[in-house]
């Protein structure tokens, strides 16, 4: 756990630069950044949270095979990739466990759960 | 304000601009064929039309998405608003509270999303029956996943995931952390998941499609409802300004 949680503040100062993390309320609606990808480390956006404007070919490890709720507040337009497709393995390998649009988010999954490696903002699913 | 009305404008210019065609403002939703040229012209469409009923939403509310939707991604932790009023924003965007709407897909997801936000009132407006376009729109949007899942089972996808996972992981102990792209690329092929997946995936994708016809079905219909409204909003946006811009001295 110790070393768990060096990780998680090492991994803090590494997404202070290309992406984001910080300790999500379990309570309420998920708090996501807008414009960002959220993945929490507990289910019910609850513990640290990663957040993402661009792709991650391999989320960091205090993330990664551990992620437990995820949320998409992509904004839309014309032109914009705005749905986020979450895979298993690194650099969009293994299988696509879910695609969210903007404004979807799902708090739990037993089979997906401590899963997810990567992600990639896409035109569509 | 008229910034964003005349971005709005532009991007629904752009968006039947890239359609290819002369869209006649009066009653194109209905008439214009050029609306179906391609999937990615329809999308551009539909966006433009839910990014103008989204900030009209907000602008009702004091608020707009615009800071970061035009920030380059990069830009808009650094450049956008602060905390406090990034949640505003969240709230009047995506909706607060509990969520009403979910649908627990067959890879044991369940998907939420609020009503009360911005968000959810321009797909009101577009699509018309926004539980049914939830439902739709999720399930339509996870048939890969869902097909994805199925291949799991197959004893050659099994044995060449286990090849992958060996072979990204032979030079860098347990797990590395961040392997080359080109690294798991040469692992996808040498593994042999690249020629598993081209093979068994397109007929479990017609078997999963084949599966859902109905959300298929709706899906279809309910965009075809918003591109029509899409549309019609365009012309109802234009025709007044023309006019205007006819009336106006020089």
């Amino acid at each position: 756990m110790i070393i768990k949680r060096f990780a998680v503040s090492a991994a803090a100062a590494v997404l202070a630069l290309s992406g984001g993390l910080a300790l999500a309320s379990p309570a309420g609606a998920a708090s996501c950044p807008s414009g960002e990808f959220c993945v929490w480390e507990n289910a019910n956006f609850g513990g640290q949270r990663a957040n993402w404007s661009g792709d991650d070919g391999w989320w960091e490890s205090w993330i990664a095979d551990t992620d437990s709720s995820w949320a998409n507040h992509g904004i839309s337009g014309p032109g914009i990739k705005d749905h986020v497709r979450v895979y298993e393995d690194a650099y969009r390998g293994g299988d696509m466990t879910i695609c969210l649009s903007p404004g979807q988010e799902v708090g739990y999954n037993g089979v997906a759960n401590d899963r997810g490696d990567s992600h990639t903002w896409a035109m569509n699913c | 304000m008229r910034l964003l009305r005349a971005l709005a404008v532009a991007l629904f210019v752009l968006a039947l601009s890239a359609l290819g065609g002369c869209a006649t403002p009066t009653g194109a939703g209905r008439d214009a064929p050029a609306l179906h040229r391609t999937e990615r012209a329809r999308d551009d469409l539909i966006k433009a039309a839910q990014q103008v009923l989204v900030e009209r939403c907000l602008a009702g509310r004091g608020l707009s998405s615009k800071a970061d939707a035009d920030a380059d991604a990069g830009e808009r932790r650094e450049g956008g608003r602060d905390d406090a009023a990034d949640r505003r924003l969240q709230g009047a965007l995506f909706g607060r509270g509990r969520t009403e709407l979910s649908v627990t897909l067959a890879t044991g997801y369940t998907v939420r999303a609020h009503t009360d936000g911005c968000l959810a009132a321009a797909q009101r407006e577009l699509y018309g029956d926004e539980r049914r376009w939830f439902r739709a729109e999720v399930v339509v949007n996870n048939l890969r996943a869902e097909a994805r899942l199925r291949l799991k089972d197959d004893p050659d996808h099994r044995a060449a995931h286990g090849r992958w996972l060996h072979c990204v992981t032979l030079d860098h102990g347990p797990r590395p952390e961040r392997p080359a792209p080109a690294v798991v690329a040469r692992c996808d092929r040498e593994s042999g998941l690249d020629e598993v997946r081209a093979r068994l995936e397109p007929a479990l994708l017609n078997q999963v499609r084949a599966e859902r016809r109905d959300q298929l079905t709706t899906y279809r219909q309910l965009r075809t409802r918003a591109l029509h409204r899409a549309a019609d909003l365009y012309a109802e946006r234009t025709v007044p300004e023309n006019r205007e811009k006819g009336s106006t001295p020089s």
